[in-house]
């Protein structure tokens, strides 16, 4: 019998593995992995002007790049033939049935973390509110992650939000768009202050400096076609770290399917993907980090529960286009970086919820997918992306989960995970941040926000919710599910709130905090 | 109406789009594409597409007046065709500036634009004088 087992390779499943090094671990996984060769290499502006046809790297011999013409729209971070390994086949593998909501699942060794934005946000006090937890019991967790990742940024008008800067490496290179905005911003930082708005640079898991045998970023362009660049963390490389040192074992192709506990342990049941053949797995306790909608189904599954309605969350996101006039027509900076420019806190006060975005350039994914959504004739739109791409951002907002009681999952009794929300409108930030952003000549208007659907957001949680007296399908501060004796919840399932940072660093920060505490008694 | 195969269609939409013929191996992707992504059957064109190449109509034209009735049939097929000549190194200079200013720029969205504007009207048009709504 081992010591523990870990559902899952993601952010949480990592760092549950990570805490518990010295123990017997297993971690059961899916773990679907890349192509063993991307044939990518070098700056992809470089490459696409020197290669005469790029068609097998971009858009793949089974048309991957072209997913997006039909059926449900993808990430342009997840369709290219590199990429898609990390949400191949959840379909299958997850059946659900969504109304109001656009559910999307990873089953990638690594979890949707191959693809993520690389955005670490420390959750304070405040953002904490709702938790029967501080920061203080997250922060020395934070710290050693910090260490351990690698992370950059800045000490600047955001650290009331993102924590002191210590232990940042240097900030990525801004692009000339990311230059203006922040340059426009330090001049009328009075203007931005008095209106509730505070401008800096994100923290992100990526480095600028090498760290831990992983090269810095390289400027390459490369974020929306080739994975594992080793400058953006990816908790694979935790993962494999462990498994090369021999700290955990680590069985992939295995789908868990429900959990039992014994009078001394837990017994996991999986399939194995390849041989379809059921297994039993067993240890003294188990770690749930199938992600926030995979580990809510393992725990209804495991009751036999077609009837709980579970509570759920995730982040409405807004997109709100930035147009700096002065910038038309300016060519391509083949070295500008793809990942998040600067940060934008909206904090009014009066009461109102703290709104975070993230400034993004337009340089990732092909013009292609984006010229068909102009309301423009085609040639139209191509010249709007060449000549106005280069003087635009897209500031991506993320409003805090609301907590909706109509919008609930459940465990259909053909195994599929119903889930039905109401719309989500997010409201009252766009307006502020597009004057206050007019007033530095970066223009925009409300009419051209664009508002994904809920489930876009990809922040799913408050599924199995931490609670001071946890009931039914809740865990205790310890992330222990109530009702279980040696459970153990670690992933966005058990936080009971969304506040509207990306909630990824407090996963890890909080499932570390769980493992080296269980860890205790194992 | 003359039988209008989906090579037939490649070639019709880049020359609209790009002048000329387009390379073989974009003619052979594009069949595929519509086939395995678009669901299209054998290699012959839908009823729209043999009304457009077939008559000769504009297809920027038709496309955006379809398009904005929430139809994107057309829109899928030019949209498959510019992904696979994107992808190649000839066609960089219709997707990217090569020639930066300020008041080029700014000059060539207008123009654009303004042209645009009378494609939407034509499109308009064509799609009610041939019933393709």
């Amino acid at each position: 019998m081992h010591d523990a087992i870990v559902v899952g390779s993601g952010p949480a499943g990592t760092f549950v593995a990570y805490g518990l090094q010295g123990r017997d671990v297993l971690v059961l996984d899916v773990g679907r992995l890349p192509p063993p060769a991307c044939g990518l290499a070098g700056n992809l502006y470089d490459l696409r002007r020197s290669s005469p046809d790029l068609f097998a790297q971009l858009i793949g011999q089974d048309f991957a790049g072209l997913r997006n013409l039909a059926g449900s729209k993808v990430s342009l971070k997840l369709k290219a033939p590199c990429t898609e390994y990390v949400i191949r086949g959840w379909e299958r593998l997850f059946p659900v049935r969504a109304s109001g909501f656009e559910p999307m699942q990873s089953f990638a060794r690594g979890g949707l973390a191959n693809a993520w934005g690389a955005g670490v946000f420390r959750f304070n006090d405040r953002d904490l509110r709702d938790f029967p937890l501080a920061a203080a019991d997250l922060d020395p967790f934070y710290d050693e992650i910090t260490a351990h990742i690698g992370v950059s940024g800045a000490s600047d008008d955001l650290d009331p939000w993102f924590g002191p800067g210590q232990g940042l490496m240097a900030p990525l290179a801004l692009s000339c768009l990311g230059r203006e905005l922040l340059a426009g911003y330090q001049r009328r930082r009075e203007l931005f202050r008095s209106r509730g708005i505070a401008v800096g640079h994100p923290r992100l898991a990526v480095l600028t400096r090498e760290h831990r045998g992983r090269a810095p970023y390289a400027y390459d362009a490369m974020e929306f076609f080739k994975p594992r660049n080793p400058a953006i963390y990816n908790p694979a490389f935790t993962l494999e770290e462990l498994m090369a040192a021999g700290a955990v074992r680590y069985l992939g192709g295995r789908q868990a399917l429900a959990f039992r506990e014994t009078p001394d342990g837990v017994e996991v049941t999986a399939r194995n993907l390849e041989t379809g053949d059921t297994e039993t797995h067993a240890a003294r306790s188990l770690f749930l980090a199938a992600g926030a909608l995979g580990s809510a189904r393992l725990a209804l599954a495991s009751a036999g529960d077609h009837s709980t309605r579970l509570p759920i969350l995730d982040n409405p996101m807004s997109c709100i286009p930035l147009f700096r006039p002065g910038l038309v027509g300016r060519a391509l900076d083949p070295r500008e970086p793809t990942l998040g420019q600067l940060c934008v806190v909206f904090d009014p006060g009066g009461g109102a919820d703290l709104v975070q975005g993230t400034i993004y350039g337009t340089n990732g994914p092909l013009r292609t997918d984006a010229i068909f959504e102009f309301p423009l004739p085609i040639r139209a739109s191509l010249a709007w992306a060449k000549h106005l791409s280069p003087a635009m951002g897209l500031l991506m907002l993320f409003h805090p989960g609301v907590r909706d009681a109509e919008n609930h999952v459940r465990l259909a009794p053909d195994g599929a995970l119903d889930i039905r929300c109401r719309p989500v409108r997010p409201g009252g930030a766009e307006g502020p941040l597009i004057r206050a952003f007019c007033r530095i000549g970066f223009f925009s208007h409300p009419a051209l926000c664009v508002r994904p659907g809920l489930g876009q957001g990809l922040h799913y949680a408050g599924l199995l919710p931490m609670a001071e007296h946890p009931g039914p399908y809740q865990t205790d501060a310890d992330g222990l599910l109530h009702g279980a004796q040696r459970v153990y919840v670690t992933d966005g399932a058990c936080f009971p709130a969304l506040p509207a940072k990306n909630l990824t660093f407090t996963i890890m920060a909080n499932a570390l905090r769980i493992a080296r505490k269980a860890r205790e008694t194992l | 109406m003359p039988d209008i195969t989906l090579a037939d269609e490649a070639r019709y939409l880049h020359r609209h789009f790009f002048g000329g013929p387009p390379p073989p191996e974009v003619v052979e992707r594009y069949a595929q594409a519509c086939g395995r992504v678009l669901g299209e059957e054998g290699e012959h064109s839908g009823p729209l597409l043999r009304k457009v190449v077939g008559l000769g109509l504009d297809p920027e034209a038709v496309e955006i007046a379809l398009r904005l009735r929430g139809n994107r049939t057309l829109t899928r097929k030019i949209q498959t065709l510019f992904y696979l000549v994107e992808v190649r190194a000839e066609y960089l200079p219709f997707f990217f500036n090569q020639r930066p200013g300020l008041a080029r720029g700014l000059w060539a969205v207008l123009a654009a634009t303004a042209a645009g504007t009378r494609t939407l009207v034509r499109g308009l048009l064509l799609v009610r004088r041939h019933g393709l709504a």
